[in-house]
């Protein structure tokens, strides 16, 4: 769905949708959970200048309304729910770039509310329904923000200030008043498909949306290679959680992904160890108060987690694309600390926990491009369509 | 006479702190060698729950729970009040309270004349009423709730202003909905009234302090507030709290308020500030004691502190008579200093590099413990009445613990 005349400017639409199965056993206290969904549900907009200089992107999130009580997701966490993946907000990015060009260099100025650049892409974007546990480590994403870029041939610095609370909600707005109380900086290095990047962002009291929690430093860096229907990512995370240069807690991540497409077929593995908080859960299980009631912790946990997936381009009817899945994932958590408060065999039921997912995805238009770069940071040549996670952009 | 008594407190530290504890157990780094031991006279074990805050009243115990705890399958909210004999040195159940719909139950305490227990409810919040008419059978008298105190009542403090009771309710801060301190009248504890309702504290209001018509309120890193509801004439009331003053003790995360009056003197210059950091429940701990003078309420000054490395202090309970302050110290056990007299003033020895006095440098550090247990403790709250300490552990239950000895 893109409109496109001689003079006027370039504009593209589109919409996406998952129906999703999920089996989680044991989902918590030795029960079986099975359970459906319509998740990612997602309309997007696109509207750029002819000469590309100046580009708006507009994605809206329902998960507000088909996903409320979250995805079972074993070992994800964040926002309030545990466990089960949290609705993202509504006003998931509305971002307007330029882009100009100054002697060898290309400069860029992003802002509005969307992706920091820091990390890795949004999971939403990449070849698993189910998101990895380090999504809250790896990305940040929601906020108010302010870019700079810059790149001169193969390299790119992008610099940028923030909102550092997180949603409180799925119709939750980014606390404007705190815009600017975080920072983030992410180098890029790309070339023939291969991008290297290494980010540090510092964040302040995420967890509490009035201020007064821990703040977050985090380190990201990772090697992501896309060309010819392959795509692999290996990426390493850090968050330090504290006062100052206090540290409290510290959370580390390492993950390693990747797909190939063999003809209407695409398979894919990743496997991830991270580490995660426990907080204490509310009436439902998979809820944590939020904010906490107090700075502590009920210990740490480290996911093992190993990840199949394949999945199947269907024909397309009319302008519906369709593609089929199957995605099988086992956890292994255990406890960091001791004596331990949380015990994930005893919560669980089991030390290891198997998800099976299947499902279809629907789109139409404009597909999800890489999610959390802008302007002068993305990198067209990688964007290449992927089986069952198409990521390019119907300019 | 204060330097004679210091002589002999360094002395017994000395004699004392290299004595074999007799059971085998190693020496456990965070219990230092102090003048006295809190040794364990007794322990009533919970394990099926987490054990949270705790309450004496006469020779019977009330225990609250906390959090989830899963033990071969079973998930235990922290829904029930425990209630213990402790008539004999061995707690002993007697029975429990179900509190419906509650999964943590942070606060417990009985009215002065023991009539009633007031219980504080997360993550539902709501404060319950219970008549101790059978002290060993509480009977539900009320539970009150409404928007200001849903999102959760943390803590509820039970004191009475002028002729009237009044429950302090410090309030959870929940999405976008920030912390409050809530006062309701229970004078007629069978129709609680809200009188007052104010957000305060950043990020949380975690406990409040009521005596002689002053109101002190721990609002985290916004510090101790002092207000006026009564008993300062400035005006305040206990629907109009004026405040006072604010001190903002090092490192902030104010979380519990004890205004010592010590009964030997009448003074009450000094009031001591938990400080409660983030810490990993049932294994470790962080924050100090502050000392605050408060006797320029407009102005309240931090002048001293005390640490301990490896372990972060949580509530107190104080011996008014003997200035002894008891203070859980989460994987730290319980330790007691010795609070009376001018904590403010001491040598350039005793004092830190931001100028504020040591306890310990001072040796106002009388005892811990319980000492001689061969599984590690996390210690929530301390409770001295009567001439008898308790401990609740929130990994293994209910202690009674010797208090510190006469010297």
């Amino acid at each position: 769905m893109s409109a496109d005349s001689a003079r006027g400017p370039v504009a593209a639409a589109g919409a996406s949708a998952i129906l999703l199965g999920t089996v989680a056993s044991p989902g918590v206290n030795d029960r079986t959970l099975a359970e459906g969904y319509v998740t990612q549900p997602m309309v997007m907009a696109m509207l750029a200048s002819r000469s590309g200089r100046f580009v708006a992107d507009l994605a809206l999130n329902f998960e507000g309304a088909s996903l409320k009580r979250g995805e079972l997701n074993a070992g994800v966490h964040g926002e309030g729910y545990v466990d089960r993946r949290h609705p993202h907000t509504l006003l998931h990015e509305l971002v307007g770039t330029g882009i100009f060009a100054a002697g060898p260099a290309r400069l860029s100025l992003t802002a509005g509310k969307g992706f920091v650049p820091f990390g890795t892409d949004d999971p939403m974007s990449r070849p698993f329904v189910k998101y990895p546990v380090n999504h809250h480590l790896a990305q940040l994403l929601e906020r108010a923000m302010a870019i700079a870029a810059a790149s001169v041939g193969p390299i790119v610095v992008e610099g940028s200030v923030f909102n550092g609370d997180e949603p409180t909600g799925p119709y939750d707005q980014p606390n404007y008043d705190r815009f600017g109380d975080s920072w983030s900086t992410r180098a890029t290095v790309r070339a023939r498909g291969l991008e290297l990047q290494t980010s540090y962002a510092k964040v302040k009291s995420p967890e509490h949306a009035s201020g007064g929690g821990l703040d977050n430093r985090k380190l990201s860096a990772s090697a992501r290679y896309e060309s010819n229907g392959r795509y692999a990512l290996a990426e390493w995370a850090r968050t330090k959680e504290g006062e100052g240069s206090t540290t409290s807690f510290t959370f580390r991540s390492m993950l390693a992904e990747g797909s190939i497409d063999a003809g209407r077929w695409t398979f894919a593995a990743r496997a991830e160890r991270s580490e995660r908080p426990e907080h204490e859960r509310g009436l439902n299980a998979f809820r944590t108060p939020q904010p906490h009631s107090d700075l502590s912790i009920i210990g740490r946990t480290r996911w093992d987690i190993l990840t199949g997936s394949i999945a199947a381009q269907l024909p397309s009817y009319r302008k519906l694309r369709f593609s089929s899945f199957v995605e099988v994932s086992t956890q292994h958590p255990r406890s960091l600390t001791s004596p331990a408060v949380f015990i994930p065999a005893e919560f669980y039921g089991a030390e290891r926990l198997w998800s099976f997912s299947f499902g279809g995805r629907v789109g139409v238009g404009m597909q999800h491009k890489r999610m959390g770069r802008y302007g002068v940071a993305v990198y067209k040549k990688m964007e290449a369509p992927m089986a069952g996670m198409n990521m390019q952009e119907d300019m | 006479m204060r330097s004679a008594r210091a002589g002999f407190l360094l002395l017994a530290a000395i004699v004392l702190g290299c004595k074999d504890d007799g059971n085998g157990v190693g020496p456990d780094p965070l219990l230092t060698a102090t003048p006295f031991d809190l040794s364990s006279l007794g322990q009533g074990v919970v394990g099926d729950r987490f054990t949270a805050e705790l309450w004496v009243n006469g020779n019977t115990a009330y225990t609250t729970t906390w959090g989830t705890r899963t033990v071969n399958g079973v998930q235990a909210r922290g829904n029930a009040v425990k209630i213990w004999d402790v008539s004999s040195s061995t707690p002993s159940l007697v029975d429990s309270l179900i509190v419906d719909g509650a999964t943590t139950l942070g606060d417990v305490q009985a009215t002065s004349d023991g009539r009633y227990l007031v219980v504080a409810t997360e993550s539902a919040g709501s404060m319950v009423i219970y008549s101790l008419t059978n002290p060993r059978q509480p009977t539900l008298v009320s539970r009150f709730t409404n928007a200001d105190i849903a999102n959760g009542v943390h803590t509820s403090e039970v004191q009475s202003v002028g002729d009237r009771l009044y429950a302090f309710l410090s309030i959870d801060p929940r999405g976008a909905d920030r912390a409050r301190l809530v006062i309701v009248d229970i004078t007629n504890p069978a129709a609680p009234s809200m009188v007052f309702s104010q957000i305060m504290g950043t990020p949380f209001v975690h406990d409040v302090f009521v005596r002689d018509g002053i109101l002190m309120a721990a609002l985290w890193n916004d510090g101790l507030a002092i207000f006026d509801i009564g008993g300062a004439g400035q005006g305040g009331t206990i629907a109009n709290p004026i405040q006072l003053g604010t001190a903002v003790t090092l490192g902030g995360k104010v979380h519990n308020i004890f205004w010592f009056r010590d009964q030997q003197t009448g003074s009450k210059r000094f009031a001591f500030v938990g400080e409660e950091g983030p810490g990993s429940i049932g294994s470790s701990s962080v924050g100090d004691v502050h000392v605050v003078d408060v006797s320029d309420m407009q102005h309240p000054k931090e002048v001293a502190f005390y640490n301990v490395d490896g372990a972060g202090v949580h509530n107190f309970s104080v011996d008014e008579d003997r200035g002894i302050l008891y203070a859980a110290y989460y994987n730290g056990g319980v330790r007691a200093l010795s609070i009376r007299g001018d904590l403010g003033t001491c040598t350039s020895d005793q004092k830190a590099a931001d100028g504020r006095c040591d306890l310990r440098k001072m040796n106002r550090e009388l005892a811990k413990g319980p000492v001689g247990l061969s599984f590690p403790v996390y210690v929530w709250g301390v409770h001295f009445t009567g001439g008898k300490l308790y401990a609740s552990d929130m990994l293994n239950g209910l202690f009674r613990l010797s208090p510190v000895p006469a010297f």
